[in-house]
Order: structure tokens, then sequence, then C-alpha cells
């Protein structure tokens, strides 16, 4: 190896290590328990507001630097204040550690916590109390706040009564405690420190690509072909790396949210910063992973499944990956302003135009205006592809049912976003140049926003999933090495999902005083839903009927899928049952519903689909081993994390709150075993999180080492594994395009009636042009 | 086992009998198959002979198609059914003819609420309204004239915080008018299972059908800002 590239390669190693060095002491601790920050700093309001010097106050038997775990005996007293003839000078006191435990050692004075005591009803005539402390095991100094009453014991308040206070840190031989962690740091810095991982991923994938040339004259132009590519795969490449990269980042939204309700009434995260994680969470994880994760397949494999060379507008493609990074850019302004948005990924008005919502709101509007346009691009692009660009032989009842998963995709996705986006607008607007959409003062409506965002929502949670039962319909009849069940009424399906996901919106609002009569309407309908899916499901079980069931890790996932999208959408039934819904709406049980059918669904989809695709895309066969242990993880630790979650919301555990309250004596609410859960769950989340390391990792070795895939590894019927691993670009020779032949020659080459009729009206698909 | 209210449960149960049912027969099916077709060599045999550039031979059934397309169906129409007579009870109207709760009372008069088994349903002779509105980030209750045993307002310390305080008398059936002053929120009276939105600049009404005496949090389920998590009340429906 030439000693310049060594050096230069050591050079970048350096830097990179050092700017991690440079932004991690931001991390410096966990914090430091519960209720830290609520230092007693009130004063004793209830006899004079200003403290009051002539009282002197004093805490006796305090070391200057305490022994751990040793128990002290201090003397709390007091000199001064008023003193009236004939009655005792009366007082009280309240003494709050930081740490180590405080007990009574007598009648005079009781606990109100390990943390704190005070004096009883008894101990109202003294000057001085006794307790014990206990020092605490960590070491750390602990702050002593110490208030006192002097009053005159007539028994009525009143200006002579005075207070005072004293503060007293006793050293542990650690030294200070640290300093709780700010969670916006916390997450800021996980934010940098991902994205300089992806920048060393992406370098040493420079670097493999040819070892010798590790510099800046090659690194150069070979950045500038990916930041300028047309080349579908590339873009593919582009939008999957965005997509893992949020779901990395939505994830660890989720860890903080997490480790703020592992216990009740915690105080790792802020209310404000609560809300701002839950916001964020959500629209990373629909806008910024899961859509440009499906993208990323759709862009890869549709052109390679239809036989077409690239997408009919390569450079309009480009255009609509590269508005992405720039919007997820915008939506997360203001996380490092301090100021996210705070809306909830609905964003429900009047809240998001209100002067309450955080300013990061404008920017976070203004980031999904750019993903509405790059959503309506992409869906142009698709529909045309598919239109026109299939092979010959491939009518529309013979493309494949990824393709016509992302068909159906596309045209949803096309025909709902411009509703968003014109709510976008007006919020847009609303906020920056005081018009009055949503201003209900001026007559705007509350619910406008909500039917044109459910519009848009309920199509668009269908968009996320279709595409997922696209890939498990082609993973699990070639694990088979079956024809998929049903291929007709499989597209029939899709299509009926369609169109029912615009007719079923109005579930999302059951209770919100819309109409009674939509409402009524929606509830049936959304109820029909469960025909086609189950449709689906079915065929997929009698697909494997009678085959010889291949064992992939692909395979696996597909399996697993099915079981966490029919539990899903088992749960989603509860929600259309009016008498139910009312109960369940905004609970825990909708959070484990959607999640499972989200996660369990789409992601578990897509996880089969990087098992299965993985050698086209690079050439390489991914590791087995690690797949099947990655399954096992995530598979079990994921229902150990949603499954629970559907009991907490029965028993009234409310989505979107920074805390969940147990039952006490006063008032029912969540029983104790509730925080048990909720702790198990976080658990599980950590263990979910940290299992998806698997799969990366997996990813990154079989780049390097993986062994070399055959063009079609797994027996695979349509045009993809027709192409050599990775394919060439463009992906099919223009002059040599790939001609699909049909196993059912009764009926190859003639759609159906719908398919007829469909194909009318698109471009015609042959070249046999109208002769005049 | 009682979950939430008879209404509720009724509904629960018998959707939780179905849900075990779909489940069992869809995993019963997955199980079997997954282990009884598999392959014995991790290849062969290439069953419906796939080959890379040629659709395959169609693997179609129509009756059974047909089957698991009207079966879910015919469920599905079983379960709305179930779910209408619920859904009447909890948004029936005020003052109508076929109204589960009568007229509004008149002073002195009680709703008699009872839950009538047969039915399933709750049913009173007459309601009492009461006023409930939504602010950033408190709720207020009103009792208009009521006398203070069938409703009253106060304060109670919740999680060591002045909450609002709702008193209501078991065995009354309320009517709440509800509205918001700024945002969107939505009382959820956990244990009696109901929640509907308030509006600002808009009305909406849910019944309060106090049956059972108990003390529990009402909550706010439709997110409003910054003290969103603690925007709590708390019912007493006594005796």
């Amino acid at each position: 190896m030439e000693k310049k590239t060594l050096i230069t390669r050591s050079m970048v190693v350096l830097i990179l290590i050092s700017i991690a060095m440079v932004v991690s002491p931001a991390v410096n601790s966990l914090p430091n328990g519960i209720g830290y920050e609520q230092v007693k700093s009130g004063g004793c309001n209830c006899h004079n507001g200003v403290a009051d010097t002539g009282v002197v106050v004093a805490l006796d038997g305090l070391p200057e630097q305490y022994n751990v775990s040793e128990t002290y005996e201090l003397t709390i007293s007091f000199t001064g204040g008023p003193s009236t003839d004939g009655a005792a000078n009366l007082g009280g006191f309240n003494l709050w550690a930081s740490g180590g435990e405080i007990t009574p050692v007598d009648a005079t004075v009781q606990s109100r916590d390990s943390s704190e005591v005070t004096h009883t009803e008894a101990g109202n005539d003294y000057r001085s109390w006794t307790v014990e402390w206990t020092a605490p095991s960590h070491g750390r100094n602990v702050d002593f706040v110490l208030h006192v009453n002097s009053v005159n014991g007539d028994g009525v308040q009143g200006p002579e009564d005075k207070w005072n206070r004293l503060s007293i840190t006793v050293a542990g031989s650690l030294g200070a405690a640290l300093d709780p962690a700010d969670p916006f740091t916390v997450l800021a810095t996980l934010i940098i420190i991902s994205g300089i991982l992806l920048v060393i991923t992406i370098l040493y994938g420079f670097y493999r690509t040819n070892p010798d040339a590790f510099d800046w004259e090659h690194l150069a132009p070979w950045i500038t072909e990916w930041l300028t590519s047309t080349d579908h795969k590339k873009i593919g490449t582009l939008y999957f790396v965005q997509g893992m990269f949020f779901l990395g980042i939505g994830g660890i939204l989720a860890m903080m949210i997490r480790l703020q309700l592992a216990g009740p009434e915690m105080g790792f995260i802020s209310q404000d910063q609560y809300n701002q994680f839950f916001t964020l969470h959500g629209t990373t994880m629909i806008f910024l992973a899961a859509m440009p994760l499906i993208a990323g397949f759709a862009n890869w494999i549709v052109p390679l499944q239809i036989g077409a060379p690239d997408l009919a507008m390569p450079r309009l493609n480009a255009l609509s990956f590269w508005l992405q990074p720039f919007a997820a850019l915008l939506i997360f302004t203001g996380v490092f302003s301090g100021e996210g948005a705070d809306t909830g990924w609905t964003g429900y008005a009047p809240y998001i135009v209100t002067a309450g919502a955080h300013t990061g709101v404008t920017m976070w509007v203004a980031g999904q205006i750019m993903l509405v346009a790059s959503s309506t691009l992409t869906g142009i692009n698709f529909l045309t592809t598919m239109a026109v660009m299939r092979a010959e032989g491939m009518g529309w009842m013979q493309m494949p049912l990824f393709t016509w998963s992302i068909l159906v995709a596309n045209l949803m996705l096309f025909l709902s976003i411009p509703a968003f986006g014109v709510g976008l607008i007006q919020v847009y607007l609303d906020r920056t140049i005081s018009t009055a959409f949503y201003d209900i003062s001026a007559g705007g409506d509350p619910l406008l926003w909500s039917h044109l965002f459910w519009y848009f929502g309920h199509p668009e949670v269908y968009v996320v999933i279709v595409p997922a039962f696209g890939v498990i319909s082609e993973v699990l009849a070639t694990s088979a090495r079956r024809s998929i069940f049903g291929y007709r009424s499989m597209v029939y399906a899709l299509a009926g999902i369609g169109i029912l996901s615009f007719i079923v919106y109005g579930h999302h609002m059951l209770t919100s005083g819309m109409s009674p009569t939509l409402r009524f309407v929606t509830m049936m309908t959304t109820m029909l839903v469960a025909v086609p899916t189950g449709i689906k499901i079915f065929n997929w079980l009698k697909t494997m009927h009678g085959g010889s069931l291949v064992y992939r890790t692909h395979t696996l996932w597909a399996l697993g899928f099915i079981v966490t999208f029919t539990l899903g959408g088992i749960s989603g039934m509860f929600f259309p049952s009016i008498a139910m819904d009312t109960h369940l709406h905004e609970t825990y049980f909708v959070v484990a519903h959607f999640h499972y059918v989200l996660v369990g669904g789409t992601v578990f989809g897509f996880f089969a689909a990087i098992y299965y695709w993985y050698p086209k895309m690079t050439g390489r066969m991914l590791d087995e081993k690690l797949g099947t242990l990655h399954f096992l993880t995530a598979f079990v630790t994921y229902n150990g994390i949603f499954w629970p979650m559907h009991r907490l919301g029965v028993v009234g555990m409310p989505r979107r709150t920074h805390t969940y309250f147990i039952t006490t004596e006063d008032f029912t609410n969540l029983p104790e075993w509730a925080a048990d859960w909720n702790l198990f769950i976080s658990v599980s989340a950590f263990l979910f999180f940290f299992s998806n390391f698997i799969l990366v990792a997996n990813m990154l070795l079989s780049l390097v080492r993986g062994d070399k895939a055959p063009a079609d590894p797994w027996g695979g019927w349509s045009f993809e594994w027709m192409t050599s691993s990775p394919p060439p670009t463009p992906s099919f020779d223009w002059h040599n395009l790939p001609v699909l032949k049909d196993a059912n020659e009764h009926i190859a080459n003639e759609p159906g009636r719908v398919g007829k009729w469909f194909s009318r009206l698109m471009v015609p698909e042959d070249h046999e042009e109208v002769s005049h | 086992m009682g979950l939430i209210t008879p209404l509720y449960d009724d509904l629960w149960n018998e959707y939780l009998v179905w849900s075990a049912l779909v489940g069992l027969f869809t995993f019963g099916w997955l199980y079997h198959h997954s282990f009884f077709y598999r392959s014995e060599d991790g290849q062969n045999p290439n069953v419906d002979d796939l080959k890379v550039g040629v659709f395959p031979a169609h693997y179609d059934n129509m009756k059974l198609e047909i089957t698991w397309t009207v079966v879910p169906f015919i469920l599905i129409v079983y379960l709305t059914f179930i779910s209408w007579a619920p859904l009447d009870n909890i948004w029936s109207a005020a003052n109508e003819e076929d109204g589960f709760f009568g007229d509004e009372c008149v002073v002195g008069e009680s709703s008699n609420l009872i839950f009538n088994q047969s039915e399933g349903l709750y049913e009173a002779d007459c309601y009492h309204e009461i006023g409930i509105s939504g602010k950033q980030w408190v709720w207020s209750f009103d009792c208009y004239d009521l006398d203070a045993d069938i409703c009253d307002t106060g304060f109670a310390q919740i999680e060591g915080r002045d909450s609002p305080l709702i008193s209501l008398k078991a065995g009354e059936a309320y009517l709440a008018i509800m509205t918001s002053e700024d945002v969107t929120h939505a009382p959820w009276f956990v244990s009696l299972g109901i929640k509907e939105d308030t509006q600002p600049g808009q009305v909406t009404t849910q019944w309060v059908l106090a049956d059972e005496v108990e003390d529990f949090l009402l909550l706010c389920t439709e997110y409003c800002g910054d003290d969103h998590a603690y925007m709590i009340a708390g019912v007493n429906v006594h005796a």
C-alpha cells in the first residue's frame, strides 16, 4: 500500500474520531433520580412570603464528608423569631435531602418519604428535633434543604410569624453529583453520532469498492455519481439508506419515550420534550422511514419486475428522492433549537395554529409539504412506468404482485395526498401570514383539518402496509415453490383495499363530534376492510398447501408477518364497534393495534424484503445464521413490547401522555401491575431496538465477505431474477427487452374484462396504433 | 370478569370469543402448513414448476375463494349487527320517543338508571344536564341548577395537584353538554368507558351514565399541548 494512501486514510479516520470525541462529552450521565430538580425552593408560604434572617437555623451532626451507608444523628434547631410571654416559642420544620434516607427517631417527627421529614402535631411545640440520616451508597455530594417556622403560637397566621431556610451540601467521597442529562442533548448527540456512523459506513463502502484508490481524487467523482445519478437502482439504494437511517432515529426517539414511561411519573423527559418526541417519532417513522423504505424497494424492484430498463422519468425520480433529505432537515430543525413540533403526527387543529404550539411546527409543516411534493411525483412516475413500460407479454394481470401492490399504493397516495397538501398549506399560511382557516374566533372549522388529514391519513396507512402485502406474496410463493394461490383474487383484494381506504377514514373521528350519520356509515364501511384483508391472509395460507416450504430467513419473516399482522387485524375489529371505541379510542389499545400492523406488518414485511432481495441488490448472500438470530430476537422482543399494551389500554392508559396514574386510595385509575408491565415493555423495547443491529451488522458483514449471489438464488419467476446480481445499468438492454411467457397459454396475454377496461384508460399496450 | 361497564363488557366478551376462534383457525392452519409442507432437502420439489421469465400456472379454486370472501363477510355483518344496539344506546337522542333516557328530569325527579340485563342496554326515566368545558389545561364542570345531591363541583388533590372534581349520584343519567374554550380536548370517564371531543366553537354531547359508586379519574385524551398529561379531574359517583 502506498504511504500517501495510508496517510490520507488515517487522516480521515482521525478526523472522524475527533468529531465523535468533541460531540460525545455532551452525553455525560443518566439523570440523578426522580424529583432532583424539585429542590424545595418555595419556602413556607403559609406564614409569610419572605424568609426572615432573624430566625437562625442550625443543622448539627453532619460530617464534613460522609462515609457511605453510615447513619448519622442530626439535630435540627433554631433561635430567633417571635416570642410571646407565657407561650412557648413554637415552631415546625421540613428537612429534605437529595440522597440517603432520613428517619424519625421519636414521635415529634414524621416521615413524608425516605428523603423528607417534617414535624408531627405533637412536635409542633419544639425548638429542636432529632432525626437519623443514613448516608447514600453512591458517594456523591448530598444537598440538604431545611425550612423552619418560628411562630407566636396563637394559632392565627400573622405577619409576626417567621420562617427561614438553610441549605447545606455534604461532601461525598466522589464529589459533586452528576448533572442530569438534558434529553435534547442526548437526542441531538445520538442523531449526530448516527450521522457520523452513516458517513463512516458510506466511506467504508467506497473503500471496499477499490481499496487501492481511497483518496479524494477518486472519492469526489464517486460521491458526485451518487448525488447526481438517475439510475433507479442507485436512487433505490439512496431511499433505502435514508429509510434505515431514520428507522434508527425514530427508534432512538421511541427509546427515550419508553425511558420516560418505564415507571409512573418519571422525570427523565420534561412534558414539553415528551410531546415533541412522540410527534417526531410518528412523523419520522411514517414519512421518513417507512415511506422511503417502500420507495427504495419500489425503485429497485418494480422496473426489474416489469422488464423495464429504468423508470419512465428518471430525472423526476431523482428529484423525488432529493426532496426527502431536505424535508427531513426541516422537520428536525425544531429539535436543534429546542422548539420542535409538539402536535402529534396528526397535528390536530386548532392547536396546531395556536400560539401555544412550538415555533418548530412551521418548519415541520414546511418539511411535510416537500414530502407531499415528493410523493406526488413518485406516484406519477410509477403509475406511468407501469402503464407504458411493461415487457412484452406482460398484461396487467401478469404483473408480479409486488408491482401490483406498488401500483395500488401509488394510486391511493396519488388520490389522497393532495388533501393533506391543502391542509398543510392552510396551516402554513395560518401560522405565517395569519390567514384564518383554523382560527375559530374568525369562523374557522376545527374539524376541517381532521377531515383533510384523515382523508389522506387512512389511505396513507394502507399505502404503507399494501407494499408489504406484495412482498409477502412474492416471498411466500417462492419459498413454498408454488404459484401464489388465487393470483386474481389477490389483485382484486388489493384493489378492494385501495377503494375501501377512501370511505373508512371517519373511524378516526368516531368521537370527534362530526355528523353522527357519517360516523355511523364509517363504522359499517370500516368493518368491511376485514373482507379483502381476510382473502389475502387465507390465500397466503392456501399457497403453502401442497407446497415444499424452504426455510430461509425471509420465509421466517413472512410467516412471522402473518402472525403479527393477523393479530393486528383482529384488534382492529374492536374499534368500529362504537360502544367499545368510546372507551378504546386514544388509548394504548390503539397504540398496540397500529404497531402490530405497522411494525408487525410493514416493518416485518420489509425485513422479509431485505433478506429476499439483498442478494439481488448487492450480489452477496446474507448470513442465514445471523438472519435467524435476528428473527428470533426481534420477533420475541417485539411481541414483548406491544402485546401488553392491549391490556394497558383497556384498563385506562391513554396515549400521548407524559405519565400515567396508578390507582390511589382516593381515585381509581390504572392497577398497580400496570407499572410493572410498563417497565417490562421498556426493557423489551430496548432489546428490540438493539436486536435490529444484528440486521445492520449482517448487511455490512455480508457486503464484505458474503458468498457471491447467483442470478436466481431462491428460484423466483419474475424478471428481476433474470438479471445478474447485481443487475447491470441500464437494467435491461433497450434493444433486447425481455418477453414474458405464460404457463397458462390458453389465457396468455388476454386480460380479463376489468383488465381490458382498465387498459383502455391507459396508453395502448403494444405498438399497434390506430391506423388512419 | 367486569372490565368497564356491562354494556362494554358484553361486546368485549363476544368480540373476544370471535377473535379467539379466528385466531385459532388461522394460526392452527399456519402452524400445520409450516411444518407439514416444509421442504425435505431445503430446495425441491419445485411444485408449480416456477421458471424465470414465465408467469406461473394459475393455482386457484373459485369455490374456496368465494367461501373465504363470504364467510368473513357474514361474520362481519353479525359483528356489526351486535354493535348496533349498544351504539344506539350510547348515542341515544335526547327528548325523543325512541330515546333510552327520556326527557330532562324535573326538579326532584330521579333517573332510575338501570342496566336492562335482558336487552343488554341502559335505560332511564329522565336525565339531568351537566356542562363540561375544556380549557388548556383544566376541566370545568357546571351543574347548572341541579341539587347538590345530584351534581356538585369542587376540587380534590390528585397527584399533588389541585384538580377539579365533579360529584354525581349513582343511578342517575346525565347528558353532558360540552365545549372547549381554546383547542380540542376529550374528557375520558375511564370507568364509564366513554369519551367525546370538546371542540371550540361547537357543542358536543355525551351520556354520562353513573351506574356504580366509585371514585375515578377523568383524563384528557385529545392531545392539547404542554400540560395535556396532567389535565385530569376527579369523578366521584356517590350513593
